[in-house]
């Protein structure tokens, strides 16, 4: 990496981490219940080692409940705008998305498939949807690649029958599903932070922070593929070798955001978008900050979620895809 | 009722427009109160069909199980009922097999199935009627309609005037007491609730309890974690054991730490007496009163 894209990357996530930082201390301020700002922010500061004078149940409602959330919102929120910003280099088309490609319906069925078979063992859940959207992933590629090559259009067109078939799986299962679980079930298909297990947190995050660095670490091969494949080749990509790279970790990363929150639809397109208008397509510097503000948009979107109408509850995929729709839109008349 | 079909419903299309879509429709047809509703009822009602366990339950109930011919795959009480023919779930009813069955009325729990469905019965000149109770008065209205419908008016006014006594027992029983605060567990994950207009508030209002979310607007809200926390509840009841099986018999993680569980006073009664407003509503009013004011019963 020369020197000038170096130091632009630097500054630009040296700046993300620190309003996304901002944020996470911030939005643990908001919620249902007022706490204290001043001893939340000293219990904050503190790591949660003293409870600044916040009551037991301040103290567990900001360290049990609010902050594990946001955590998680934080890594769902970069899992899939890194995966998006990664789908979108690789296949060249800027409306390649997790959500449109059928990639988190896949991750989903996967994932209910742990719950109706192997509802009492939560590891098999990330690890089935990892599975269904590497499956995903695939059959998308596969059906993309006419003989003429792979077409923006033909992979839209893949992904739009990979999502509808794999909805009437997910349909027809929740069918048979017996009425009482379904309840919590559908909820999660759209979307929900609040029901998830505090389990898959250190796994998300985990994974989030691994799959961001890796396709950071291939962003110059993924610049030489915006060229085309050929080009590439010529140029000395591995393009076989990077192509499975960034399937393998994007599938990994939509598989482990949706088994902790369900299928939250829009971050992985708008927020790419975003990184690539304000800071250059240059995916040394729009991956990394596609991941910092996917972390930020999903946390943001969460809070207005569980506060807007207070102690009531919305699924932040809703929240989700009512900014990220407009935002779409007016992204695709400026561009 | 109205918070499981929109849910259920909302599974069956994934995408957000129809989610959207579902939100409206459950918005303008859906959640508003009103006891029941009937469309041009023929004069001697003999063959009806049941889309809901609780009007099963009450058509049983007033003596007209006879005159039964269709129930939903749900509708598992009296254990009679089993013997009638099925047709098909509370969300996804078979039009053909309804119609099949020459039903004159067709019994629906609440107003937000959808309209579309409740025209297409019009069409074939099937009435419907519609309940739709947010409180145990609602529950003994329908069961006064149901009887009179089904001509058995007589028998519906004594089970009523029982079940009132029943009620009156209860609530001269627990008068007096400090009403306990509940929260009550609709789903641990992701958290439901009894609200404002859910016919089981009343219910718990009437057995000496205060519950926590009464005054949160709507029947079933999906509810706040860290509200159910500050709430501290010194009692939690959990809905489960009967046609849930053993589903939500563990209290929420929220809830965990609450005095209700630090002390030991989680109960768990059969959720068919609380989620079905018929008859048995008043087991459920009695088993609550019965968990949360031991004394008062001796």
């Amino acid at each position: 990496m020369n020197r000038v894209t170096l130091r632009k990357t630097l500054i630009s996530c040296a700046l993300l981490g620190a309003v996304l930082l901002l944020a996470i201390v911030s939005m643990s301020l908001l919620g249902s219940e007022r706490l204290p700002a001043r001893a939340s922010l000293c219990a904050l500061a503190s790591l949660g080692s003293s409870a600044c004078g916040l009551t037991q149940d301040q103290f567990d409602i900001l360290f049990q409940i609010r902050l594990p959330r946001i955590l998680l919102a934080a890594a769902v929120g970069g899992s899939l705008a890194t995966a998006g910003a990664g789908y979108q280099a690789l296949l060249r088309n800027p409306l390649a998305e997790p959500y449109l490609l059928g990639i988190s319906n896949g991750a989903a069925v996967g994932t209910m498939i742990s719950l109706v078979f192997f509802g009492a063992i939560e590891w098999t859940r990330p690890l089935l949807a990892f599975s269904g959207a590497f499956a995903a992933t695939f059959a998308v590629y596969r059906l993309a690649r006419g003989r003429a090559g792979a077409t923006p259009e033909r992979l839209i067109l893949a992904g739009v029958i990979v999502t509808t078939f794999l909805s009437s799986v997910i349909v027809f299962v929740t069918t048979l599903m017996d009425a009482t679980r379904i309840r919590s079930f559908t909820f999660w298909l759209l979307g929900d932070l609040s029901g998830s297990s505090k389990a898959l947190l250190p796994v998300a995050i985990t994974i989030t922070i691994l799959g961001a660095l890796t396709l950071t670490l291939h962003a110059r091969s993924l610049n030489l593929l915006m060229l085309g494949e050929r080009d590439a080749f010529d140029l000395g990509v591995e393009v076989g070798r990077v192509r499975m790279v960034v399937f393998l970790v994007a599938s990994l990363l939509v598989g482990s955001s949706v088994a902790a929150s369900g299928s939250v639809g829009y971050v992985g397109l708008v927020v790419p978008h975003l990184a690539r208008l304000s800071l250059g397509s240059d995916n040394r510097i729009s991956i990394p900050a596609a991941a910092l503000g996917g972390a930020l948009f999903v946390i943001v979107a969460d809070t207005v979620a569980r506060t807007i109408i207070a102690p009531r509850e919305l699924p932040v995929g809703a929240i989700t895809a009512l900014i990220g729709a407009p935002l779409f839109i007016y992204l695709l008349k400026r561009v | 009722m109205c918070f499981l079909c929109l849910f259920v419903a909302t599974c069956s299309a994934v995408s957000r427009r129809a989610l959207l879509i579902l939100l409206l429709l459950a918005i303008s047809f859906g959640c508003k109160s009103g006891a029941g509703q009937r469309v041009s009822l023929p004069a001697r009602v003999t063959r009806v069909v049941s889309l809901a366990p609780n009007l099963t339950e009450i058509v049983f109930a007033v003596g007209a199980g006879d005159k039964l011919v269709g129930r939903t795959s749900y509708c598992d009480y009296p254990p009679e009922a089993k013997a009638v023919a099925e047709i098909g779930d509370t969300l996804h009813p078979s039009l053909e097999r309804i119609i099949a069955l020459k039903p004159q009325v067709v019994l629906i729990s609440t107003s937000s199935q959808l309209e579309v469905f409740t025209q297409q019965l019009q069409n074939q000149n099937i009435a419907v009627f519609v309940t739709d109770p947010h409180d145990l008065e609602g529950v003994f209205r329908s069961i006064q309609e149901v009887g009179e419908m089904l001509g058995q008016k007589d028998q519906a006014d004594q089970l009523v005037t029982k079940l009132r006594e029943r009620t009156t027992a209860v609530e001269q029983a627990v008068k007096g007491k400090q009403p306990v605060r509940v929260f009550y567990q609709v789903s641990a994950e992701p958290l439901y609730t009894a609200g404002h207009d859910a016919f089981v508030t009343d219910l718990m209002r009437r057995a000496g309890a205060a519950s926590v979310t009464a005054n949160v607007p709507g029947a079933w809200p999906k509810y706040s974690n860290e509200s159910a926390l500050a709430a501290r509840p010194e009692a939690i009841i959990l809905p489960t054991g009967g046609s849930m099986g053993s589903v939500n018999s563990d209290v929420t993680e929220a809830l965990r730490q609450s005095p209700a569980a630090l002390h030991g006073r989680v109960y768990k009664i059969n959720d068919d007496y609380l989620t079905r407003p018929g008859p048995r509503a008043i087991d459920g009013l009695e088993a609550m009163a019965r968990a949360l004011h031991p004394d008062a019963f001796k």
